[in-house]
Order: C-alpha cells, then structure tokens, then sequence
C-alpha cells in the first residue's frame, strides 16, 4: 500500500546512506510523526554501532559473513505485505502493520521501549526497527479464547533485495489462542534477506501457542529475532519447523517475569546441500516458580551446518525454577557439522536445573531393521529422521496441526 | 568438637612463612626484556633458550587478556607489581639435610618428606622460583628414568627433551603460556624409557613462599613407549594481603600404548590467581588421564586437554573443584579428537558455597573424517547457600556421522530431606553437609590414590565448616 511516486529507481543503495535514509522517510512519508520519530532514532542508533569485534562469543562458530546485509543493502521497492486469516470479533485485533500503524497506533506506542532478545544481531533489530515495511499487529482482548488458528503468510524478498518486518503481539490476560506463521518464497530463484523481528507479551494466566514453518528457497537468507515477556502464570509454547533458507540466524530470548510462568521452546531443522541454521536462545527466569523446557533438534545432510547455543540463566530472585535444555543433533553425512554450546548460569539454589547435548549418526541396527524388511537406505532414513522429529511436532496437541507438520518435513526431505 | 579441632589446626597448615630478604638471585619488580635475560643468565642458558623466552615475552606483550569471554577479574592482575624471579641460589640437594634450613622447615610443616618415606617414588620440592629438593629411588635412576628440573632438563638431556619442549603448548597458545614461556623457572621435567611403569607416583610439591611473587613453573613429561607414570603435584602459598600469580605450562606426550595419569591437589591460598595451561598429546593406544582438584586460589582458570592424535588413544580429565566466598574456580577439559577409534570422557564436580562461583568451560571437537570417535561429559554442581553461583559453558563441535557425543549436565541444591534425615541420626547440620558434600564428589574421590583421598575429604570437611546456619 502506499507506493509513493517519490520512490525512483535512483533511490541510494546502502542502508548507512543518510541519502538512503530520507529516501525512506519520504516514501512512507504518509505515516505519523511518532512512527517517523521512532524509525529516526533506530535509524541513529543503528549508524553508530560499533563496528564488529573479531572474537565475539555469540558469534562462536558462526561463519559471520554469510549472515550479513553486504550484497543486500537495498530494500525491496513493493514488499509484499503479510496476509493475515480473517477473524469476525471484536475481542481481537489482528492486522497488518501499516494498517496498525493508521488505525490503532495505541497498540504500537511500546514499540520504542522494545529491546530485541540481544543475542547478536544487534543490527538486524536497529534495521527492522528502522526500515520495516512489512509484519503484523495481533492484540487479543482479556479472556478470549477460540479453537481455529490464527494465520499468517510472510513472503521473503526477490533478488538481493532485503525485507525488514516488525509483528507485535500482545495476548491480554487470561486469554488462549494459536498462531500459526508460514514463511515463503515467491519463487526458488530469489535471493533475497527476509528479517524478521517479533515482540511478545503474554499476560497473567493467557497462552499462546505459535506454530512457525519456514520455507524459504534455499537461496535466501532468513534472521528471524524474537523477544517473549511472560507474565505470572502464563505459557508460552514455541514449535517451529527450519526447513528453508540458505542460512537461517534465529535469536529468541524468553523471559520468564512473572511467577509460575512457563516457557516451552521446541525447535526442529531439517538440513540439506549447504544450509546454515544458526541458533541462540536464552531462557531467563527473572521470578520464582518459574518452569522452562527447550528442545532443538537438527538433522543434518550433505554439507548443513547447525549451530545450537542456549543458555539459562536463573536470578537470585528466581528460586524454585525448573528449567531443561537439550540439543539433539543427528550427522547423516561425513560433511555434516554439528556445533553445540550449551549454557547455564545458574545464582539461586533452589533450582531443578540441567542439560543435555547430543551428536551422533543414525543406529545401525535401527537402519538395518528398515532394510532387512524390504525399505530402501534413503527411505529407511527419511523415516528415521520423521521418527526423530516426532516428539517435536507432536506438542502441538491438534492433531490436524501435527498431520500437516509432518507431511511439512516429509516432502523437505523429497526436494 | 574433637573432629572440628584437628581440622582447624589443619586449615592453617600453610598459611606460615619465613621472611626472605637474603635471596641470592632477585630479579626485580615487574618485567621487562632484561628481567628475562637475568633470569636465562642466573641459569646460564643456551642461546636457543634465550631466544624463545624472549620471543615469548614478546607475544606476551601483543596478546590481549582473553576477558571477551573470561572473568573480568583477570584485569586486576597487575603484572608490574609482581617479582618474577627468586631464588637463594639453591641447587636441588639429594638429601634434606643439606636443604637449607628454613626451607626445609617449611616443607617438614607441609609433610612432605613424611610422604615421600611413605609412598613415592621421587619428589621435588620448589620454593618460590627454584627446586629446594628433589630425589628419586636409586632403581628407577638405574632403569634409565629421568625426573629434573627445565634447566637440567634442558642442558643435560637436550636430545629428549628439546624435541618436545614447547611443542604441545605453543607461546602463542594463549597470553599466559607466553607469560612463562617468557619467565620459567622450576618445575620438572620427566622421561620414562620404553616398557618402563613406574608403581608408585612421583610427587612435586610447589610452595610460593614471597609477597608479590610470581611462580612459572615448567613441566614436561614424556613417558616413551609402553611406559607408565603416575605423576602428582600439590600446591600451596601463605595467605598475603596482595595478589600472587602462579602461571604454569604443563606438557605430556605419551607415546605408543604409553599411560600418564597427572593428578593436581591445588590449595593455593585466597590470594592466589591461579592460571594454568595443561595439555597432553596422546599417541596410538595411549592413555593420559588428568585427575584436578581444585580448593584454593581466588581465581583459578585451568582447562586440562587432551590431543588425541593416535588410534584408539583415550583422554580422561577428572576434576572436582569447590568455590568458596571470594573465589571462583573456573575449571573444565578440551578433547581434541584427531584420529579415528579415540575416546575421551570427561566428568566434572563442583560446589559452589557461601559466595563462591564455579563455573565449568569445555570444548569437544571431532572432525568428519575420523571414525569412531566417541565422548562423553558428564558435569554436576551443588549449590549450598541462595548466594552460590554455577555456570557451565560447553562448546562442542562434530562432524562427520559415524562420531557421537554426549554432554550431561545438572544443577542441584542439598536436598533438606537427606539433611534432615542425617540430622536425625544425631549429626548436627554442618556434619550433615559436609556428609552430603563428601557423598556427592565420592565417586571421583574414589579415583584418587589413598593418601589423598583422605587429605581431600579432609579439606572438603574444612571448606564446609561454617557454610550453613
């Protein structure tokens, strides 16, 4: 919406170019003051960044390079805009992001306080705060639930071109709902960078259970950063499926703020030919009786990377917290690299706190089972790894849900 | 009551010393390039010597302090400050009576030559920057065992052991290995000749005696095919008001189907960073194992690695380390997996106490080519008080798929109801928690030769003491 005339082919390249920078502001010249005032002091912050350090821990093992904006310094001209389900309620306010920004800017006005989960892409949170065109706006009244989901389709960028978007989601007290978000392509061809940026608050006693497929052409880059604030009692149930990309940089960052809340992250990446999946997490448990579990799992063919690092931290505040990390990795190539760094920093006492890392191959036996019975090496192992991830996609309860989450890696494994 | 008094006398043990001004050799305060060519001149070195501990200096000099990961308090090291070499112009004597005499009293309090009658096989026994004493029994001399210091090492037995000399760790390797690269002095230097399995351990005792002082000692020990050593070493200084660093570089290379089983007792007093490179090179069907134990020091950062670079060669690090207020051990292991069928296993204890903060670093890796390769870690910490502090952080990086890896860890507080259930039995609740303590490193402790077992029992008890209530 909005495509100004403004906007030329002339537009300057580099997102430092202070040029580039009004070229912005002008195109999206139609939004209010405190959205352009917000986006300028982003835009500031972001020019002064310091440059990289060479020995950074949150980038241990990461091959920087690939993750960086140098051949993508240029903003898709029409983005195409997330396309959100329908819902007929007035408990609800689920749009997109311009259309928030016009229509209920009083669910935005948090936005500047926002701090991004902090975990190394420092950059990507100051350019998707300062350049994104594209994203979402779910808020759901106090004491809403509903059965059907919650849908939304993000579509990454074209040819080099980068895509900055920002979704804010609030769930209101003792509210529950699913939410589930579809990552594409509009082609296989495209190499664009698709960053996105999501805020997070749960209120007392509400749940939010997010679904979250990404399957981006193996072309492009996908950051993905998200910060979730759970208040007292409330749950948070994270299940996500990597299968695009070229590389994928996830940062999330849950902070358990309330007591007796629960974070549940379960992640699976399935690997192909060169892919990248690059993942940092932290767990914080700023209050008592708090409970988290994570899980990422990794499935790795060909020449796919993935990295894992999690850490927990437990305050001296938070005691009587139970918090789990494990990262299950399994190598089916002699060229797969599993990196691993598990964390915890732990200062109460009364805690339940562990984790757990593990790289391996696939059984033998397991697979010779398959085999002895008639099912080829390759198809033997698809279901090995669909078994693998099973315990994953299961948690989301509907069973219709888990039947197309499965049907999702089985035909990522046939490409 | 009884208990509690032997083991206070015991906490003292090493907070004695005897004041030094008639050192012979002194190299100054703070370091310099002709602070190290005094020190290679008092030894009388070869120019070869020189050259690399100079070059050493001057990596030191370029490096930065590693504090983008480790702790900040490494900044309050205040390298000008410190006397990097001191020595009474001692040569090592062969008996004790020729130890000059407050040396000897100081290590008559520390029991040492009551050990060795017990049970070694040799000891070595440094005082501040020299060894004061050191022998080893007339037969394993006879089966060709050499056990010296770096400078005789060096100087009489240059065709074994300059090969390896700095060859496993590297100056370079990390600021504090070009620190005593630049600085050594002390320390021992060990050959075993093939088929050679020494059956009782050798022992080396280090003792910082001076305010202010730095110790660097050396240590390389090659055990040659088939051979077998069992090597310990303990530690401890007097507790000064100011800062003491003590920067070791441990080196073993145990060749074919060699064993070398290293075992470090550390009691440095609170005022003591402790900051220790160790590694080990292990050939085909060797077996190197790491048993550390970590009590005192304020600062004690020390990973024990093994480079598995032989088939079927296996590493092994053991460590218990126990954090009380003010200190923080920062402790762990490195596996280098670097040819197929090795095996690593790594288990690690700590207790974090009153203030005290453990924290636990460690790196894995097996490349894809190897097959094979298999590891596991296992890390437990206790917590005690709300104020204690653990932290593990683990890197670990595999490729190829016919290599697994696991990694294990946990958090845990003492549970009440075990406490309550010993108190009950008519303990009182520090007994109960030292119990408890005792019960939880046990299996480790199992692992340790008899005679320190029961010293580190001892020490854990003394640790506890005054931690509850």
């Amino acid at each position: 919406m909005n495509s100004s005339t403004t906007h030329t082919k002339n537009m300057p390249i580099g997102f430092k170019s202070p040029d580039f920078f009004q070229a912005f502001s002008d195109k999206r010249s139609w939004e209010p003051g405190w959205m352009a005032d917000f986006r300028k002091d982003s835009w500031n912050r972001f020019i002064s960044i310091p440059k990289a350090k060479i020995k950074d821990e949150r980038w241990r093992f990461s091959p920087r390079a690939r993750l960086g904006y140098s051949d993508h310094d240029q903003l898709i001209q029409s983005p195409k805009q997330t396309t959100l389900s329908e819902h007929d309620s007035d408990k609800i306010v689920f749009q997109s992001l311009d259309q928030a920004i016009l229509e209920n800017p009083s669910l935005l006005t948090k936005l500047p306080s926002h701090t991004g989960p902090q975990l190394g892409l420092e950059e990507t949170f100051l350019l998707a705060s300062s350049f994104a065109e594209s994203g979402f706006v779910l808020n759901v009244a106090k004491g809403f639930s509903e059965e059907e989901s919650f849908v939304c389709n993000h579509t990454a960028p074209t040819k080099n071109y980068s895509l900055f978007q920002q979704n804010v989601i609030t769930i209101e007290p003792f509210s529950e709902i699913t939410l589930i978000e579809y990552f594409d392509s509009e082609d296989n061809e495209s190499s664009g960078i698709l960053s996105n940026l999501s805020h997070i608050h749960i209120g007392e006693g509400a749940k939010l259970t997010r679904i979250l497929v990404q399957r981006i052409n193996r072309k492009s880059t996908f950051h993905h950063l998200e910060k979730v604030e759970l208040s007292k009692n409330s749950n948070f149930t994270n299940i996500s499926l990597q299968l695009g990309s070229a590389q994928t940089r996830i940062e999330s960052r849950g902070n358990i703020a309330g007591e007796g809340a629960e974070f549940n992250n379960f992640s699976l990446s399935l690997g192909h030919d060169k892919q990248l999946f690059d993942q940092r997490t932290i767990q914080h448990h700023i209050a008592p009786h708090g409970k988290s579990n994570l899980l990422f799992k990794n499935a790795l063919l060909d020449q796919a990377k993935s990295i894992f690092s999690g850490l927990i931290k437990v305050d001296p505040y938070a005691q009587n917290t139970d918090s789990f990390q494990t990262n299950r990795n399994l190598l089916l190539s002699k060229d797969a690299e599993a990196d691993s760094l598990p964390g915890l920093e732990i200062l109460a006492n009364e805690v339940k706190c562990s984790h757990g890392a593990t790289t391996s191959k696939i059984d033998d036996q397991e697979l010779f089972y398959l085999q002895s019975r008639g099912i080829s090496k390759s198809i033997a192992e698809k279901l090995i790894v669909l078994g693998f991830f099973e315990d994953i996609v299961s948690q989301c309860g509907n069973s219709k849900i888990v039947e197309s989450l499965r049907n999702e890696i089985s035909e990522s494994f046939n490409n | 009551m009884i208990k509690t008094s032997n083991i206070e006398i015991d906490r003292e043990k090493g907070n004695f010393h005897y004041p030094t001004s008639d050192y012979a050799f002194d190299a100054g305060i703070g370091l310099s390039e002709d602070v190290v060519k005094y020190i290679s001149g008092v030894k009388n070195e070869q120019d070869w010597i020189l050259d690399y501990r100079l070059k050493a200096h001057s990596i030191f000099k370029k490096k930065p302090m590693p504090t983008h990961w480790a702790s900040k308090d490494l900044e309050n090291i205040d390298f000008d400050v410190i006397r990097y070499y001191l020595a009474q112009g001692q040569q090592p004597s062969r008996t004790w009576d020729d130890v000059p005499e407050d040396i000897k009293n100081t290590f008559e309090r520390l029991g040492i030559p009551e050990q060795e009658r017990k049970f070694l096989a040799g000891v070595e026994a440094q005082f501040d920057s020299e060894a004061a004493y050191s022998r080893m029994k007339e037969d394993l001399e006879k089966e060709g065992v050499i056990f010296v210091g770096p400078t005789e090492g060096l100087r009489d037995h240059p065709e074994i052991f300059k090969k390896w000399f700095g060859k496993i760790i590297p100056s370079s390797d990390n600021k504090f290995s070009a620190l005593n690269s630049a600085v050594f002095s002390g320390g021992s230097f060990i050959y075993v000749p093939p088929g050679v399995k020494l059956a009782q351990p050798l022992q080396a005792y280090f003792r910082i005696n001076a305010e202010n002082f730095g110790q660097f000692e050396r240590t390389l020990i090659i055990a040659d095919e088939g051979a077998e050593i069992t090597y310990m070493e303990g530690c401890t200084a007097p507790k000064f008001e100011t800062a003491t660093l003590h920067s070791a570089v441990v080196e073993l290379v145990a060749l074919k189907g060699a064993k070398i089983q290293y075992i470090t007792v550390q009691n440095w007093s609170n005022n003591v960073f402790n900051l220790v490179t160790k590694r080990a090179m292990a050939e085909e069907e060797a077996e190197v194992r790491w048993i550390d134990c970590n009590i005192g020091s304020r600062l004690t950062m020390k990973y024990p690695g093994v480079v598995l670079r032989g088939r079927k060669a296996r590493g092994e690090v053991l460590s218990i380390a126990l954090a009380n207020d003010g200190q923080h051990q920062d402790t762990g292991a490195k596996m280098v997996h670097a040819a197929s069928e090795t095996t690593s296993n790594v288990i690690a204890k700590s207790v974090s106490i009153g203030e005290g903060r453990s924290s636990y670093r460690g790196l894995v890796k097996i490349p894809g080519h190897l097959k094979h390769c298999k590891n596991n870690t296992e890390c437990d910490a206790l917590l005690i008080n709300s104020e204690s502090q653990t932290d593990t952080y683990p890197a670990i990086a595999i490729q190829g798929d016919d290599n697994s890896v696991q990694h294990e860890a946990s958090v845990s507080k003492v549970s009440a109801e075990q406490i309550f259930y010993m108190q009950q039995r008519g303990l009182n609740e520090s007994e109960a928690m030292s119990l408890y303590v005792n019960g939880f490193v046990n299996d480790l402790i199992r692992e340790f030769p008899m005679e320190y077992s029961v010293e580190l029992k001892r020490l854990i008890d003394l640790e506890m003491e005054g931690s509850v209530g």
